[in-house]
């Protein structure tokens, strides 16, 4: 949790809505290349809006967003683009293109960005496989099991090499089976170098894989441990 | 390449995705441009009709049978200095009744110029003019040489472009007034198309956003969807302009006998170049009016 090297920085961060309730508040927190970290806490504590500052689709209210040695809140609108190119992020609902197949969703990122033909071929190739989805890339998402949606997802989020990937409850509409299925793949792709943040409610998961856990509760972190359990 | 391909084909798909909206916004635009059209075609005929007028405006100074010729040469070399003035020609007394016995041979309902001995006409100076507005002033200088005793009197008749010049102001601002109001109501039928097309394509929109495509990349194609209208709409504005040329050019000449319109094939051009610049400049207008609006953030 050192200052040197921190990916992700959080200094004194809040967020108030306009009514006055805080989503976040005295945030301070620092993540670093490389790690693995959950955020807990029950619908509310602020984890959603977490993520939301780190891509820019929210402001901060108060305090410093750093990632990648980059101020979030200070960079100008043009930059937005090129901060979300470096965090990947999926969410509950997939999000994926319905009229498209699984391999055109995985290269819709690529071809949005303004990629060249060979590079979407190659890469979108690279994490179609590397989410084992290579034989499934001509079904629509409709023809998916949840899990194969959700790996697609992961693909697309993936196919843009990211620094970070973030999930927004991944496996929360899916069953315990392919919750397993996705989790290992996340930690895979933590493993080959991508830093990812998970914000779940399944504290199955997260007692089983002993990994940093953030607690969130009304806007405020109230744990940061190391090697941690779902609860206290 | 890949990035135009997607652009081009998101603006096509865009288009066709909602066709009753599309095709309303097509034939707004394709009315307004035949409005734009129409104005045009009419602004230049009835230039092309006023300098017509022009170049005959004339101002006859009839003289008196007394005047003595250099008189008559002084008087004719001081007009002739004016800059209004195009050029001066002298009409004897003779010369005026060889018009008159012309003119009698081919109109019969005249009756034969009988010869009555004595030549009642009197000798006159033409003046040519170089621009109507200046009529007046010449001739109120000729006038001012009544009673002189070389000119007595002046006729002129300028009226007539004095009522087309205002025919023509009339006409630009009404034209301008009715184009304007349905410049608004393209401009409102495209911006509520293209909103439509954000809406159809919000999810993808979104997905954009996340994984950092420019928002110039998120815009381009309502935009050219935009443009896509305006030039559907200036297909078929041409097209109905160049169906309806034909019969239009002939029931003109049928009724007025004829049509000081010069519409050469250099105007055409000009003219469909032009609907289609309005057209493409309404409906990228129209579209990032729309995308400004329903595509913050």
């Amino acid at each position: 949790m050192g200052k040197g090297n921190d990916l992700i920085s959080l200094e004194d961060v809040s967020k108030r809505y306009p009514n006055g309730t805080y989503a976040l508040r005295d945030i301070d927190l620092h993540i670093e290349a490389g790690e693995f970290v959950f955020a807990v806490g029950s619908s509310g504590a602020g984890k959603s809006t977490l993520n939301r500052l780190l891509i820019r689709e929210e402001l901060s209210t108060n305090g410093r967003v750093v990632v990648d040695g980059q101020d979030v809140g200070r960079m100008t609108p043009g930059k937005v683009p090129h901060l979300r190119r470096k965090v990947g992020i999926v969410f509950q609902d997939f999000k994926l293109l319905q009229t498209k197949t699984v391999y055109e969703n995985v290269a819709f990122a690529l071809v949005v960005t303004g990629h060249g033909h060979r590079v979407i071929r190659e890469e979108t190739e690279r994490a179609l496989a590397l989410v084992g989805l290579t034989p499934r890339r001509r079904h629509f998402p409709r023809e998916l099991s949840g899990g194969e949606q959700q790996r697609t997802a992961i693909a697309r989020a993936l196919v843009m090499r990211p620094k970070i990937l973030v999930a927004d409850e991944p496996t929360g509409n899916l069953d315990p089976v392919t919750t397993w299925e996705i989790i290992k793949l996340l930690v895979r792709v933590n493993e080959m170098g991508t830093t990812v943040l998970i914000a779940t409610h399944n504290a199955e998961i997260v007692n089983a894989l002993r990994r940093r856990v953030i607690h969130l509760d009304h806007g405020r972190i109230i744990r940061d441990e190391r090697e941690g359990l779902y609860a206290a | 390449m890949t990035r135009l391909t997607y652009i081009l084909g998101a603006a096509w798909q865009g288009f066709w995705r909602n066709p009753v909206m599309s095709m309303a916004s097509t034939f707004t635009v394709a009315l307004m441009l035949l409005l734009f059209a129409f104005f045009l075609i009419a602004d230049r005929g009835l230039q092309s009709a006023v300098s017509l007028l022009e170049s005959k405006v004339e101002l006859v100074g009839y003289l008196s049978d007394d005047a003595a010729v250099s008189e008559i040469l002084d008087l004719k070399a001081r007009i002739e200095r004016d800059p209004a003035v195009s050029s001066v020609t002298y009409v004897s007394k003779d010369d005026a009744l060889a018009r008159l016995r012309e003119l009698s041979e081919q109109r019969a309902d005249l009756g034969p110029v009988e010869d009555i001995g004595v030549n009642p006409l009197p000798a006159s100076l033409e003046v040519k003019l170089r621009s109507a507005q200046e009529s007046r002033r010449v001739a109120e200088e000729m006038r001012a040489e009544v009673g002189s005793g070389v000119v007595t009197d002046v006729v002129d008749n300028p009226q007539v472009v004095d009522k087309l010049l205002t025919i023509t102001r009339v006409l630009s601002f009404g034209g301008f007034a009715v184009l304007g109001m349905m410049l608004l109501v393209a401009l409102f039928v495209i911006v509520n198309t293209i909103r439509i097309a954000v809406h159809a394509r919000r999810d993808e929109i979104e997905i954009m956003k996340l994984v950092g495509a420019t928002n110039w990349f998120v815009r381009w194609p309502f935009i050219l969807e935009g443009m896509l209208v305006g030039a559907f709409g200036a297909a078929v504005a041409l097209a109905a302009l160049m169906a309806a040329s034909g019969p239009v050019t002939n029931a003109l000449i049928g009724f007025l006998d004829i049509l000081p319109v010069s519409l050469g094939p250099n105007f055409i051009g000009q003219l469909a170049a032009g609907v289609l610049g309005f057209a493409l400049l309404v409906g990228a207008g129209g579209a990032t009016i729309s995308v400004r609006t329903h595509l913050a953030k």
